[in-house]
C-alpha cells in the first residue's frame, strides 16, 4: 500500500535505525532530466510521519547543492545510540567526488552543511556503502576499478582494498559483509563480482558464472549467512537476481528469474532475510524470498521503472522507490486498503500550474513508457508469507490464579539452505508466588479458625504487636474469648476494678486522714447530746421558716423546691427521698439541671441510665471513659448499639487518631461491617499485607461474635463481601486457592463472591460446592410439588450419556451457578414447603446474555405441541427469556430454573443482583453443558436450543409445559403505550389472516409470544425513552401501513439502542414488519 | 518464587505465538505458525489435547478467551486477514463465526468486559479496528474504524468495566450506564484511547505518545476497585511504559518508564490482581515488575523456561511501611 509520495527525481537514503523520528534524504539525480529540464540540484530531507493520513511527506529541509547525485546514503557514524546526532550522508557526485553532509544541519537550516568533501575518483561515484560494524569506515566505487575505503575519522587519505582489478571496469556496486566485519564485496556492470578480504588487502575471490550475459545492477549479503550474497542482472536478456555461496563459488546456488526485463536494482532487508526487493524495467518491483526463490509480494505500482528501491531501516515494513517519472514513493509491504480519502494535496496543486506541459504546446508530454494495463487493486493483499518482525516469538501472560503462562522460541540456528531444526514447542505453566509472608499468615489464620485457637492466637497477635493500638486491637479481640469479657474490657481501658478500690481507699485516707476521722468522731460525740435537745421550729417568713411550714404539712414537693431555689442540694435530696419516687426523679433532674459539676453529667447519665447521651455527647477525648462507662453500666441489648454510636462519633471526627480508636469500639460492638468500613479508611487496604492485618482482625471477630454474641454472623455486608473476596483473589493471585475458598464467606449473595467462588471451584477443577456429589443435581424427590417440570425433564434425562459428554471424563461438573444461600445439603432448607417465595431459584451470577427460545423457526419438537396449547395468553417462555428488568423477582418465570440442586434462596436475595437475568442456569454451560443439560442451548443465545433434529430434548421444554399458570399477575401496561400493543398485535392478527402457508403462519404465532417480552417491558416501564418513542414511531408507520419507513425506524432503533435491552422483542418486530410488508396487509 | 507446575508440549509444528488460559485457569490455548490453535485441558498438572482448531491459512497470532458466561467461545486471529470465532458445543469445538473484514493480518483480538455482552475487538496491519458484536441469531455487528493506525494496529485492550459515578445512582433494574474505552497500539508509534460515543460511534478520545518506534502490546489493568486506571505499554524501541490516569475525566495520562531493555518487547501481562506485570521481550527474557511503595517500578523476577526466583525486596518494602 502507498504511504506517501514525493515528486522529486532524486536517490534517496533513509535515516539510519537509531534515528527517530524516520527522514528520507532525498538528491537530485545526476543524468536524468524531468520533465522540467531543470539542471538545479538539492539535498532535501523528509520526515514520515505516519500519524498523518495524507499521502504528503512532510519536508524537513532543502538544501541547494552544486552536485547532483549518484549514490546517497545515510550513515549512523557518530550517532548516540538516542540518535541525538543524526548521523552523516554521504553522496557520490558525478566527478569522482564524495561529499559528506550533517543532517543535522541541513535540517537546522545552517549555510555550512558539508562536512568534507573529496574528489579522488575518478568519473561518477555509484557505489557507497558504510561498515555496519564500523561505522566510520566507507567503501565506495567509481570508474577505472577504483574502490577506496573511506575512515571518516580522518577523511583526508583513503585506502584501497587491494590491487585494482585488470581490465580495468567501472564498480557498480560495493557492499561490506553483513557479518565479517573485513570482508567486502563489489560488482561491475561487466558481470563481475570481487570479493575484497581488508586483512589480506587483496581480492580473495571472483565470483562469475561465465555467461557473460550479467550486467551487475545490484549486490547485496546476505543480512545472516556470511558466505551468501545475491547479485541483479541489468541485461533484459538475463533479468534474474543470483544467490551466490561462496563456499561453492563456481555457479550459482539459485537463480530467481522473475522479472521480464533488466533489474535496475535491489534491497535485502536487513530485519527479515526472507524479503529481497527487486525493481526492474519490466515496471515491477517484486518482493521474493531470496531463500526460496518465492516472489511473495508485488507492489503496485504504476508503470514506471524504478531505478532506486530501499527499506527503511527503523520501519521494517517500509519501503521507497524512486521511479523515472520523477517521484519517490513510499510503501508499506503489509497491505492495506488505500481508502478515498488518502489525497495528495500537492497532487492538486501542481496539475493546477500545469507543469505537465512545460513547454505550452498544449499537449502534456507523453509517459516515457507507454502504459501498459495494470489491474486495479482496491485492496493490497500482503505478503504471502509473514515478515519475521511480526512473528511474535515470546510471551507471558497471566491467568487466573497467579498463574503464568510463558512461550518462548529459541531462535532458529538455520544452516545453508537447510530446513530450521526441530525445535521443542513447549508452552510452561507456573505458579507465581510474590507474598511469601502474606501467605504464611494467611495460613497461620486459617489453622487458627480450624484449630479454635484463638486465645492463643490473640495473645500471640499482642506480643508481637509493634504498636500501641495494635495492640489494644488484639487484647480487645482477645477479651471476646474470655468470661467476664465486659470487665476486661474496662481493664483493657485501664479500669480495674481492684485497682479502682484501692484508689479510692487511698484517695479517703488522703483526704479525710485518720486525724479526721478522728475529729469527726469527737465532733459527733460534742453533737449528738445536743440533738436529744429542744430545738427551734421556727416558722418565720424566711426559706427556712417556708421550709418548716411546708414540711409541716406534708407538702415535700414545695419544701424540696425550696430547699433547692435556696441551694440547699443535700436537704433538697433527702427531702425528696421521703417524698417518694416520683419526687426524687424530679428532684435529681433538677438538680442535675443547676449542678455545673465536670463529673455532673456522668453522674447523670448513672442515675438516669440515660447512656446514650453520654456516648451522643461527652468530649470525644473522654471517648476511654465513655466507652467504660458503657461497659459498665449498658443493659446487653443496647451495649452494641452504643459502642457503636460512640464508634460512628470516633469515625466522623477529623482526628485519625480518634478514627482508629473508633475500631476499638466496633470491636466491642462486635459490628464487623463498620469494623472493616473503618479500618480500611484508616489504612491503605490494596498492599496485601495491611490487608491481612485487616481480614485478622475480621476473622477473629466475626468468631468472636459467634461465640459470644450468639449472633447470626451470616450476614456479610458490602464492604466486607468486598474485602473478603479482594483478600481471597490475592490469595488465589499466589495460588492459593484452596485457602481463598476457605476464607470466602459462605453465607452471602453477594455477587462478587459467588462469582469468585464458582471461579475458585473450578479452578480447583472441583465442582462447586454445595454440590459435592454429582448426584444431587437430580435428587429431584427433594424438590418440592409444584414443580413438576424440572422433575419431569430430570427423570427423562438419562445420567449415564450425559455424564460421557462431560469433556474431562471426571465427575460430573457442577451443573452451574448457585446461589449458596444455603450450600448446606444437609439443611432443611432444602425440602422447604413450596410457596411462591420459596421456589428454588437459581440466580445466575452474571447477567445472562439473551437467550429466547423455542423460536418460531425451531423445528418442531416432542414435546412442544401441549406447550403450545397450554400456553396462556400472557404466558411468557420462560427459560432463558430476560432481561433484567421485565421480570420481577418473584415472577414465575425466575421460578423456572430446572435442572439444577437449586439450593432455595429467599427471593428477597436475589435483590442485591443487579441484573438478575434468570436463565436457564445455563450460565456456565462450559463444562458441564453436555452433561447435565443437555437439552440446554448449547450455542450462545442461539434461539433454536431444540434444533438438531435427534438432539436431546432439553429439560427447558418440559419445564415449560409444567408453567404454574396461575401465579402470574402482571402490571398493566401503561395506558399511553397500549396503542403499541394493540397496532402490533392487530398487525400481527392481520398478517395471520391473510398468511397462507403453516410455516409464516407459525412464524406470526410465535412472534405474537414473544412480543410479550416488549409488552413485560412496557409493564416494568424499563424501556429508555428513545426506544419508546421509536416503537411508536413504529406504531405510527404501522397505522399508515407505512411498513418500510417501520423497518427504517426499526433498523436505527437496533443500531443505536443497548442490544440486550431490545435484543428480546426487536427482531420479532422486524420479522412482522417485514411480513406484513410482504403480505401487504 | 515461580516455579513450573506444568510443561505442555503442544507439538505445534512452528513457532508458537500466543498462549492464554481460560477465565478458571483450567485450559489452555495456543497458537502457531503451523496455522493451527489448540486446546488443552491442563488441570492437575496434566495435558490432555481437547481440540486442534484448523481454519486459518496462515500463521495464527493471538487467541482470547470469552467469559464463560457466553459459553466455551475462543477467538482467533491470523496473518491470513481473518478472525475466527470458535465454540465449544456437545463437547466438540467448531467454527461459529468468521470475519474477514480486515485487508492485512489480523495481529490482536481482545473479548471487551462480559458486561458489554459478546464484543470483540480486532487490531490489524491494515491499519484498522473492527469491533463484532453478537447480536444474537448468529449474527454480529461489526464496526470498523479505519485508519486507526497507519501501517497497522498491534495489540488492542479492553478497559475494563467501571461505572461512571456510584452504582447506587444507577436507577434499579436498569442496566448500568457503562462507558467503553479500549486502547490500541500500532506502527505510529502511538497508543489511542478509544471510546464509544453515545450514538455507538467509536471516537478517538486519546493520543499517548512516547515511543519512539512500534507500539507492540497495550494492557489495560483490571481494575481494582481504586479511581486510578493504568496501562502498560511496549515498544519496537525496548521501552516499557506505564500510564496512569487518576482524573475522573480519563482526560490527562502520563508515563513512567518502566524499563528500557536492549531488545524488542513483544509482550505485556498484568496479573488478575494488577499487581504484577510480566514483560516478555525479543530476547526470550520474561520479566516480572512490581511497583514498590515508593511508587518505582521493580524487577521482582527474571523467568527463565518458567523458572525464576523473586526478590523479596519490594516485599520487604511493604512490611516496612507496616
Amino acid at each position: 500500500m502507498k504511504l506517501k509520495e514525493v515528486d522529486r527525481t532524486a536517490m534517496q537514503a533513509w535515516s539510519p535505525a537509531q534515528n527517530h523520528p524516520i527522514y528520507l534524504a532525498t538528491g537530485t539525480s545526476a543524468q536524468q532530466l524531468d520533465a522540467t529540464f531543470s539542471t538545479s540540484a538539492s539535498l532535501e530531507i523528509f520526515e514520515l510521519d505516519l500519524s498523518d493520513p495524507s499521502l504528503d511527506m512532510k519536508s524537513c529541509a532543502t538544501f541547494s547543492s552544486s552536485h547532483r547525485y549518484h549514490k546517497l546514503i545515510w550513515g549512523p557514524y557518530k550517532m548516540d545510540p538516542k540518535g541525538n546526532v543524526s548521523g552523516v550522508l554521504i553522496a557520490g557526485g558525478e566527478n569522482g567526488n564524495i561529499i559528506l553532509y550533517d543532517p543535522s544541519k541541513i535540517i537546522a537550516g545552517d549555510k555550512e552543511v558539508i562536512i568534507a568533501q573529496n574528489d579522488k575518483h575518478t568519473g561518477p561515484v555509484r557505489a557507497l556503502d558504510v561498515n555496519i560494524f564500523q561505522t566510520n569506515l566507507v567503501a565506495s566505487g567509481a570508474n577505472e576499478s577504483e574502490i577506496y575505503i573511506w575512515d571518516l575519522n580522518n577523511f583526508a587519505t583513503p585506502m584501497t582494498p587491494g590491487a585494482k582489478t585488470q581490465p580495468p571496469e567501472d564498480i557498480s556496486c560495493i557492499a561490506w559483509n553483513r557479518q565479517v566485519q573485513h570482508i567486502l564485496a563489489s560488482a561491475s556492470p561487466s558481470g563481475r563480482a570481487t570479493v575484497w578480504d581488508l586483512r589480506k588487502n587483496e581480492p580473495i575471490i571472483k565470483v562469475s558464472d561465465h555467461s557473460n550475459r550479467m550486467h551487475c545492477s545490484g549486490l547485496a549479503w546476505h543480512p545472516d549467512v556470511a558466505t551468501q550474497m545475491v547479485l541483479a542482472s541489468e541485461d533484459d536478456r538475463l533479468p534474474v537476481v543470483q544467490m551466490w555461496d561462496l563456499r561453492f563459488a563456481s555457479s550459482p546456488l539459485r537463480v530467481l528469474e522473475n522479472h521480464a526485463r533488466g533489474i535496475l536494482a535491489i534491497a535485502w532487508s536487513m530485519a527479515d532475510p526472507e524479503l529481497l526487493l527487486s525493481c526492474g524495467k519490466d515496471a515491477k518491483i517484486l518482493c521474493s524470498n531470496p531463500n526460496t526463490g518465492e516472489v511473495l509480494y508485488e507492489l503496485p505500482t504504476n508503470t514506471q521503472w524504478c531505478f532506486d528501491i530501499q527499506w527503511c531501516p527503523r520501519n521494517p515494513a517500509v519501503l521507497s522507490a524512486a521511479s523515472f517519472d520523477g517521484r519517490i514513493s513510499v510503501y508499506s509491504i503489509m497491505g492495506g486498503s488505500a481508502d478515498g480519502l488518502r489525497q495528495k494535496q500537492a497532487d492538486k496543486l501542481s496539475s493546477s500550474f500545469g507543469n505537465l506541459d512545460p513547454f505550452g504546446t498544449g499537449q502534456p508530454l507523453p509517459p516515457l513508457q507507454i502504459p501498459q494495463q495494470t489491474a486495479q487493486h482496491n485492496i493490497v493483499l500482503p505478503l504471502k508469507k509473514p515478515p519475521k518482525w511480526i512473528r511474535r516469538p515470546v510471551g507471558a501472560s497471566f491467568s487466573f490464579g497467579g498463574k503464568l503462562v510463558t512461550f518462548e522460541n529459541v531462535k532458529i540456528q538455520s544452516q545453508q539452505g537447510a530446513e530450521q531444526q526441530q525445535q521443542q514447542h513447549h508452552v510452561f505453566i507456573s505458579q507465581v508466588v510474590t507474598e511469601k509472608e502474606f501467605l504464611s499468615r494467611s495460613d497461620q489464620l486459617q489453622q487458627v479458625v480450624q484449630s479454635q485457637g484463638f486465645v492463643s492466637y490473640c495473645q500471640k497477635k499482642i506480643d508481637a504487636s509493634q504498636t500501641e493500638f495494635e495492640k489494644h486491637v488484639w487484647s480487645f479481640l482477645k477479651v471476646n474469648f474470655e468470661d467476664d469479657s465486659r470487665g476486661k474490657y474496662l481493664e483493657l481501658l485501664g479500669y480495674r476494678k481492684e485497682d479502682l478500690g484501692k484508689k479510692i481507699a487511698l484517695a479517703l485516707n488522703k483526704v479525710d486522714g485518720p486525724e479526721v476521722c478522728i475529729k469527726e468522731g469527737k465532733q459527733e460525740s460534742e453533737f449528738l447530746p445536743s440533738a436529744g435537745g429542744t430545738f427551734n421550729i421556727s416558722i418565720s417568713g424566711d426559706i427556712d421558716g417556708l421550709i418548716t411550714q411546708a414540711l409541716l404539712t406534708g407538702n415535700f414537693e414545695s419544701a424540696v423546691d425550696l430547699c433547692l431555689h435556696d441551694n440547699r442540694m443535700a436537704d433538697a435530696i433527702i427531702l425528696a427521698i421521703a417524698g417518694g419516687q416520683e419526687l426524687l426523679a424530679q428532684t435529681q433532674k433538677k438538680y442535675f439541671a443547676k449542678s455545673q459539676s465536670k463529673i455532673t453529667r456522668l453522674i447523670t447519665a448513672v442515675v438516669m441510665k440515660n447512656w446514650k447521651e453520654i456516648v451522643e455527647s461527652c468530649d470525644l477525648k473522654n471517648w476511654r471513659e465513655a466507652l467504660a462507662a458503657v461497659l459498665t453500666y449498658a443493659k446487653p441489648d443496647e451495649f452494641s448499639a452504643l459502642c457503636d454510636l460512640l464508634g460512628t462519633r470516633l469515625e466522623s471526627e477529623g482526628d485519625s487518631l480518634l478514627q482508629t480508636q473508633a475500631c476499638l469500639c466496633y470491636i466491642c460492638a462486635g459490628n464487623v461491617e463498620k469494623l472493616v468500613a473503618c479500618w480500611t479508611k484508616a489504612q491503605d487496604g490494596s498492599n496485601p499485607l495491611s490487608l491481612q492485618d485487616l481480614i485478622e482482625k475480621v476473622v477473629i471477630l466475626r468468631k468472636a461474635v459467634q461465640l459470644t454474641q450468639a449472633m447470626d454472623t451470616n450476614t456479610v455486608g458490602v464492604l466486607l463481601a468486598e474485602k473478603m473476596s479482594q483478600y481471597a483473589n490475592l490469595l488465589a493471585a499466589q495460588g492459593s486457592i484452596a485457602a481463598a475458598l476457605a476464607f470466602l464467606p459462605e453465607n452471602t449473595n453477594q455477587p462478587n463472591i459467588v462469582q469468585l467462588r464458582d471461579r475458585l471451584c473450578r479452578a480447583q477443577g472441583q465442582p462447586v460446592p454445595g454440590q459435592e456429589s454429582p448426584k444431587i443435581p437430580y435428587e429431584r424427590q427433594q424438590l418440592p410439588k409444584g414443580r413438576p417440570g424440572p422433575m419431569a425433564g430430570h427423570t427423562q434425562m438419562p445420567r449415564a450419556p450425559a455424564q460421557q459428554y462431560y469433556p474431562h471424563g471426571e465427575n460430573p461438573p457442577p451443573p452451574g451457578f448457585i446461589m449458596h444461600g444455603n450450600v448446606n445439603p444437609n439443611t432443611a432448607t432444602a425440602q422447604l414447603p413450596t410457596s411462591p417465595g420459596h421456589m428454588h431459584t437459581q440466580v445466575p451470577p452474571y447477567p445472562q446474555p439473551q437467550r429466547p427460545q423455542n423460536g418460531w423457526n425451531d423445528p418442531p419438537a416432542l414435546n412442544r405441541v401441549p406447550k403450545k396449547k397450554k400456553m396462556p395468553e400472557n404466558f411468557m417462555p420462560p427459560v432463558p427469556i430476560t432481561s433484567p428488568i421485565m421480570n420481577p423477582l418473584g415472577d414465575p418465570q425466575s421460578q423456572m430454573l430446572p435442572q439444577q440442586p437449586s439450593a432455595p434462596v429467599p427471593l428477597s436475595s436475589q435483590a442485591s443482583f443487579p441484573q438478575p437475568h434468570l436463565a436457564g442456569g445455563q450460565t456456565f454451560h462450559g463444562i458441564q453443558q453436555p452433561l447435565g443439560q443437555p437439552g440446554m442451548p448449547s450455542s450462545f443465545s442461539k434461539p433454536n436450543i431444540e434444533g438438531a433434529p435427534g438432539a436431546p430434548i432439553g429439560n427447558t421444554i418440559q419445564h415449560v409445559q409444567s408453567l404454574p399458570t396461575e401465579k402470574i399477575t402482571k402490571k398493566p401496561i401503561p395506558d399511553e403505550h397500549l396503542i403499541l400493543k394493540t397496532t402490533f398485535e392487530d398487525l400481527i392478527q392481520r398478517c395471520l389472516s391473510s398468511a397462507t402457508d403453516p410455516q409464516t403462519k407459525r412464524k406470526l404465532d410465535d412472534a405474537s409470544k414473544r412480543l410479550e417480552f416488549l409488552y413485560d417491558k412496557l409493564r416494568e416501564q424499563t424501556l429508555s425513552p428513545t426506544i419508546i418513542n421509536g416503537l411508536h414511531s413504529i406504531a405510527r408507520s404501522i397505522e399508515s401501513r407505512n411498513y418500510s419507513e417501520g423497518l427504517t425506524i426499526h433498523t436505527h432503533i437496533v443500531s443505536t439502542s443497548n442490544f440486550s435491552e431490545t435484543s428480546a422483542f426487536m427482531p420479532v418486530l422486524k420479522v412482522v414488519l417485514t411480513q406484513a410488508n410482504k403480505l401487504g396487509v | 518464587m515461580v516455579s513450573v507446575i506444568n510443561t505442555v508440549d503442544t507439538s505445534h509444528e512452528d513457532m508458537i505465538h500466543d498462549a492464554q488460559m481460560d477465565y478458571y485457569g483450567t485450559r489452555l490455548a495456543t497458537c502457531s505458525s503451523d496455522r493451527s490453535v489448540k486446546i488443552f485441558d491442563v488441570r492437575n498438572g496434566g495435558q490432555i489435547l481437547i481440540a486442534d482448531l484448523r481454519g486459518h491459512e496462515g500463521p495464527v497470532w493471538q487467541v482470547a478467551w470469552a467469559h464463560p458466561m457466553y459459553g466455551n467461545i475462543l477467538a482467533s486471529c491470523s496473518y491470513d486477514r481473518k478472525v475466527i470465532i470458535w465454540k465449544e458445543e456437545n463437547g466438540t469445538w467448531e467454527k461459529t463465526h468468521e470475519h474477514t473484514g480486515h485487508d492485512s493480518s489480523v495481529n490482536s483480538v481482545c473479548w471487551a468486559p462480559h458486561d458489554y455482552g459478546l464484543i470483540l475487538a480486532c487490531g490489524s496491519s491494515d491499519g484498522a479496528i473492527s469491533l463484532l458484536t453478537y447480536t444474537g441469531e448468529g449474527q454480529w455487528e461489526v464496526k470498523k474504524i479505519n485508519n486507526a493506525h497507519t501501517i497497522g494496529c498491534n495489540a488492542v485492550s479492553w478497559a475494563p468495566a467501571v461505572v461512571p459515578g456510584s452504582l447506587i445512582d444507577q436507577p434499579s433494574g436498569q442496566k448500568p450506564n457503562y462507558i467503553k474505552k479500549f486502547a490500541s497500539g500500532g506502527c505510529d508509534n502511538l497508543i489511542k484511547l478509544w471510546k464509544e460515543e453515545e450514538d455507538g460511534q467509536w471516537k478517538e478520545e486519546q493520543k499517548l505518545e512516547a515511543h519512539s518506534d512500534w507500539v507492540r502490546d497495550v494492557a489495560w489493568a483490571p481494575s481494582i476497585g481504586l479511581p486510578t486506571s493504568t496501562i502498560a505499554s511496549c515498544s519496537q524501541d525496548g521501552r516499557v511504559f506505564i500510564w496512569t490516569c487518576d482524573d475522573t475525566s480519563g482526560n490527562t495520562w502520563s508515563p513512567r518508564l518502566l524499563h528500557k531493555f536492549n531488545d524488542v518487547v513483544w509482550h505485556v501481562s498484568w496479573s488478575i490482581t494488577a499487581n504484577i506485570l510480566a514483560v516478555s521481550g525479543g530476547d526470550n527474557k520474561v520479566t516480572l515488575w512490581k511497583e514498590s511503595v515508593d511508587g518505582q517500578w521493580v524487577c521482582i523476577s527474571d523467568v527463565n523456561k518458567g523458572q525464576g526466583s523473586v526478590s523479596a525486596s519490594v516485599t520487604e518494602g511493604q512490611q516496612n511501611e507496616q
